[in-house]
């Protein structure tokens, strides 16, 4: 459903290279180790790698939360992270937790919370603005948690498995949604994930991580809906940089 | 009839049905199922209330078998009757212990949060006052006493005396709620541009508040020993400064009922506090609508 109203900016190309990050100090763990990729203006690409290969903290680079040891990492403007899980404030109502989006966009609060419910009734919520969050489905939290991403109104949005705790049935229902959303929207997306038929459902390209340290090690277009293909591709690439057990 | 668990499993009133209306309703029915569960059963009611009256029974039956002095151990009966003759007396005395306790609470509350929230933020302030704070829960308030009669009025002593006592749990809530707040909702706040600053006030701090109102509740309880203790060495006033004249004097009933009444001060504040709690933190409860 698309959210009528929702004024995402257009995005610009995400450039990153020759990044690399070590965390710790005794010894450091290098974490990122080269990474390359340019993600298109008004595309979804997609991450996908093993669990622990580097994913994450390579959002945290693009959104200003970590800092590169060396490389470079130009998200060409302001980003949305949406974390793992839902990471909805317990304390905010569904409304509130949804405005916190456009409020910090700087919108007044009553024009937030306008924006809010517009978003509310768009992805199916209505008559839940009220609720707090641990009285809804892992799905609706999911679903808030995508639109106060949106109304943060950025161009680019940074989505770090944003469905991986949710059930096969209701991560069906939000790849719907997130399909919906960029059938309207023009955001860049940067989508983390382990699953390969959720990047091959949902992007427009797909960037194979090797395990960590995490390089970039194949870039595959997902082309004409071909998403067996894609499959294919990304499997066989996994398997050759040893990600797969 | 509506009961409000039942409301909980309905969007609200007024709104259209929604595709999300039949996904809501199984975590809704959960939030019903622990509301029920919650509900206290009639035999756990009664098994609550038995017991005490069990020990006060045991300790009647005591009383009656081995036949103590009555200043040694009074019966429960005696406490009751000595306790109801000296109505006025130990109303005299309560005033003034929970003023104490109050004013002590509502101090270590403000300053203990105000220092938490200082020792969480500043790395300088961890160094430099945390350790004292810890330091001095480890000196016996008792023999701490003395020195704050000498340095104070009494009145300002023995207030001193009841924060001290109980705004350690408060900074040692506070601090830890305050540092271990889930890094995802950090994360997502910082991740759509929020501030370090508003991160802290809006992020931080109401994620502390449900481990700061238990640091709160124990404070509660706490701020009442603070009291007596003050009560004890520096007072004419207080059930603290009662329970000295009385067992000095023999008048052990007397001293029982000023206890008792101890008792009561401290369960009073805690279930004030307890009562803030669900009034400030609506969200921690299973009402899943604001108001519900």
């Amino acid at each position: 459903m698309p959210a009528k109203g929702v004024d995402v900016p257009h995005g610009h190309d995400i450039r990153v290279s020759a990044l690399r990050l070590a965390l710790g100090d005794d010894p450091p763990v290098p974490v990122l180790d080269g990474v390359d990729f340019v993600a298109r203006a008004g595309e979804a690409t997609a991450i996908i790698g093993p669990s622990g290969c580097g994913k994450s903290t390579l959002l945290d680079v693009l959104a200003g939360l970590a800092t590169a040891d060396s490389g470079h990492a130009d998200p060409g403007g302001p980003v949305a992270l949406m974390p793992q899980g839902d990471a909805l404030m317990p304390w905010l109502t569904l409304r509130e937790n949804i405005a916190m989006g456009a409020r910090l966009a700087g919108a007044p609060a009553a024009e937030a919370a306008g924006r809010a419910d517009t978003a509310i009734t768009a992805l199916g919520l209505g008559g839940f603005g009220d609720h707090y969050p641990h009285a809804l489905s892992g799905g609706m939290r999911q679903r808030a948690a995508l639109a106060r991403t949106m109304l943060a109104g950025r161009p680019t949005w940074l989505l770090d498995e944003p469905f991986g705790a949710l059930d096969a049935l209701t991560r069906a229902g939000m790849h719907d949604v997130l399909r919906d959303l960029r059938a309207t929207e023009r955001a860049t997306i940067l989508l983390v994930t382990h699953d390969v038929s959720e990047a091959a459902a949902l992007c427009d390209r797909i960037l194979v991580a090797s395990p960590r340290p995490m390089r970039i090690v194949d870039d595959i277009r997902v082309r004409g809906g071909d998403r067996a293909a894609a499959v294919d591709a990304v499997m066989a690439s996994l398997r050759a940089a040893g990600a797969l057990a | 009839m509506s009961t409000t668990d039942d409301r909980v499993a309905r969007p609200a009133t007024g709104a259209a049905p929604s595709p999300a209306t039949a996904e809501a309703a199984a975590p809704q029915a959960g939030a019903q199922g622990a509301a029920r569960r919650r509900r206290l059963r009639p035999g756990q009611v009664a098994l609550a209330v038995a017991l005490p009256l069990i020990a006060i029974a045991l300790w009647q039956v005591a009383v009656w078998v081995f036949a103590p002095r009555e200043w040694i151990l009074p019966s429960p009966v005696d406490v009751a009757r000595a306790g109801w003759d000296a109505r006025d007396r130990l109303w005299f005395h309560m005033q003034w212990t929970i003023l104490i306790a109050v004013i002590g609470l509502a101090l270590a509350i403000a300053i203990g949060s105000a220092l938490a929230y200082l020792i969480a933020r500043s790395r300088i302030a961890r160094l430099a006052v945390y350790p004292w704070i810890i330091v001095s829960q480890v000196i016996p308030l008792v023999a701490l006493a003395p020195l704050l009669v000498l340095w104070f009025p009494p009145f300002v002593a023995i207030l001193v005396l009841a924060v001290l006592m109980s705004i350690f749990p408060v900074v040692v809530a506070g601090v830890d709620g305050l540092r271990g707040t889930d890094r995802d909702l950090v994360r997502a706040a910082r991740g759509l541009g929020a501030s370090d600053s508003w991160t802290w006030h809006h992020v931080r701090v109401p994620a502390a508040l449900p481990r700061l109102f238990t640091g709160m509740r124990l404070a509660a309880v706490f701020v009442v020993s603070g009291a007596v203790v003050g009560e004890l060495v520096a007072s004419e006033r207080g059930l603290g400064a009662l329970t000295r004249l009385t067992a000095g004097q023999f008048e052990t009933a007397i001293t029982f009922a000023a206890v008792v009444l101890l008792g009561l001060i401290g369960l009073g504040l805690f279930g004030l506090i307890a009562l803030a709690e669900r009034i400030a933190l609506p969200w921690t409860r299973r009402a899943t609508r604001r108001g519900a």
